[in-house]
């Protein structure tokens, strides 16, 4: 940091006790609703319903307040047939320096024919130092629906905070009937800034996003989505039925003004309540 | 299409010394090889048509971080894969992976095309029984089935990749052909260094950092006027 003080929070100091939090939580329709059919959470993971209309909703809260090395969470989660899971997360997550070792976050859901599942967590923030690895998968029978998202804010621009010395791999793989529909990989380690200054990387971008639809609607939505998307963003339907966007902005809330109008756009719907608080 | 076994032997490759394997892959990955590499453009000309690429030292560094945090990176390692893959199966399993890391349509259309023209060609030449695969699977699966060794085919794929990006740019910007070949040359050690991962890396080492090019090859898909097709 060039001799100056390191611009990390007292949230980020020194030793931080390990945080383990697990949800599981499966869902199934009765009636006309969306109703849990399973829900068990535990550790540094609480979950609130809020009341919704037809689906289920579920807000997710770490209570140990950010992540940080040695850390590890896991979700799991079953859309029963016919029934539409929402799930979202209370604020942005955040991840601290780490001291030792990296923080594993772990999502796993199924989704049943005619389910639906709307994942849908706010931000992630990176912060200088911190060292984390994410793996969602999810598996699609045939005939379910998925919107996702996972917004990646890298570091506190207003601080000028540089994110020389990180460590983020973030995995996400969607499958359908056993088979890779959608893979993407991420893998900053090191110089994150040095490597998003790249032009081909992120021309300096301070935040990015990646959507992927899953849905017989995805191709009547994507000239929708492509007036939405921004200087630079890029929206591509790589199967007849599945839609993938990237966005990059300056910052969080650039990445903002393009992301919630195209989830509303896929989603059909406000976004959660806990993202406009 | 056959099942089990890749290698042949009543019809299949026959064994080459290692003057006719050099020579067997600078024709498969010479621009006159018949994939039709010459009509993309890998979403350059996207990028060169926003501006963000203009000059020779924008495509240098355009390109080098396509082949160390993106496609290149990336097809080193699917190339690798394929040459050890020991069944049709396998082989084919991989294809469904890499696919799906495709970030964009027109990214699955240009793997795919150049792929089944050089299988079609490797196949009827050659002697071999590949199934249709993106372009770095069938490189990869072909040079393992000959005996060429699978750091030298990854070496020369991405450097015949990085030549073909360099023609596009050529086509699209104001740069002329010695500036061209400089390019190529200042790449040369990354592919050199980036080939060492067609032997060591898995599935596993699979990643793409290089969000603007997969940006680029989206919004190709609506760029008028264009003359490349990706």
């Amino acid at each position: 940091m060039d001799g100056q003080p390191e611009l990390v929070t007292d949230r980020a100091a020194p030793v931080q006790p390990r945080s383990v939090g697990t949800l599981d939580l499966v869902t199934k329709r009765r009636d006309a609703l969306s109703v849990i059919d399973r829900f068990r959470t535990s550790g540094s993971m609480k979950t609130l319903f809020p009341l919704t209309g037809t689906t289920l909703e579920a807000i997710m809260i770490n209570t140990s307040g950010g992540l940080t090395g040695g850390d590890r969470f896991d979700v799991t989660a079953g859309v029963g047939e016919g029934s539409t899971l929402t799930l979202t997360t209370q604020a942005a997550e955040r991840a601290y320096r780490a001291v030792s070792g990296r923080a594993q976050v772990r999502s796993r859901m199924d989704v049943a024919p005619g389910g639906r599942l709307n994942w849908l967590p706010q931000e992630l923030i990176l912060f200088q130092g911190c060292a984390l690895d994410r793996r969602l998968e999810i598996d699609l029978a045939p005939g379910a629906e998925l919107l996702m998202v996972e917004p990646v804010i890298f570091g506190r621009r207003a601080m000028d905070e540089r994110l020389d010395r990180i460590g983020f791999t973030d995995r996400i793989a969607i499958r359908r009937a056993g088979r890779p529909l959608y893979l993407d990989t991420i893998s900053l380690e090191g110089d994150a800034g040095a490597l998003m200054a790249r032009p081909a990387l992120g021309a300096g971008a301070g935040a990015m996003a990646c959507v992927v639809f899953v849905s017989e609607m995805a191709e009547g939505l994507l000239a929708r989505c492509r007036t939405l998307l921004g200087a630079a963003g890029g929206a591509s339907l790589v199967q007849p039925d599945t839609l993938v966007l990237r966005l990059l902005a300056e910052d969080g809330f650039e990445l903002r003004r393009s992301l919630v109008p195209i989830l509303e756009t896929l989603g059909g719907a406000r976004l959660p309540k806990s993202w406009s608080l | 299409m056959a099942t089990g076994a890749l290698i042949r032997t009543s019809t299949g490759p026959r064994p080459m010394n290692t003057d006719a394997r050099f020579l067997t892959l600078m024709q498969w990955l010479s621009p006159a090889f018949p994939v039709g590499g010459f009509a993309y453009s890998h979403g350059l000309e996207t990028a060169i048509a926003e501006g963000r690429v203009a000059s020779g030292a924008d495509v240098e560094d355009w390109l080098r971080d396509i082949l160390r945090d993106g496609t290149g990176r990336s097809d080193a390692i699917w190339l690798g894969l394929a040459h050890q893959a020991g069944s049709t199966e396998a082989l084919t399993a991989l294809d469904a992976q890499a696919r799906a890391f495709c970030a964009a349509r027109e990214r699955l259309r240009e793997g795919e095309r150049q792929g089944a023209a050089f299988v079609r060609t490797v196949n009827a030449v050659w002697s071999l029984d590949l199934p249709p695969i993106l372009l770095p699977l069938a490189v990869g699966s072909a040079a393992g089935q000959v005996g060429i060794d699978r750091r030298m085919a990854a070496m020369a794929y991405l450097q015949s990749f990085v030549s073909s990006l360099v023609s596009a740019a050529l086509r699209l910007a104001p740069l002329g052909q010695t500036e061209g070949q400089r390019i190529v040359a200042a790449l040369a050690p990354d592919c050199a260094t980036l080939s060492e991962l067609a032997e060591t890396a898995t599935e596993d080492d699979i990643h793409s950092n290089a969000f603007l090019s997969d940006i680029m090859a989206m919004r190709h898909e609506t760029l008028e006027p264009r003359l490349f097709q990706s």
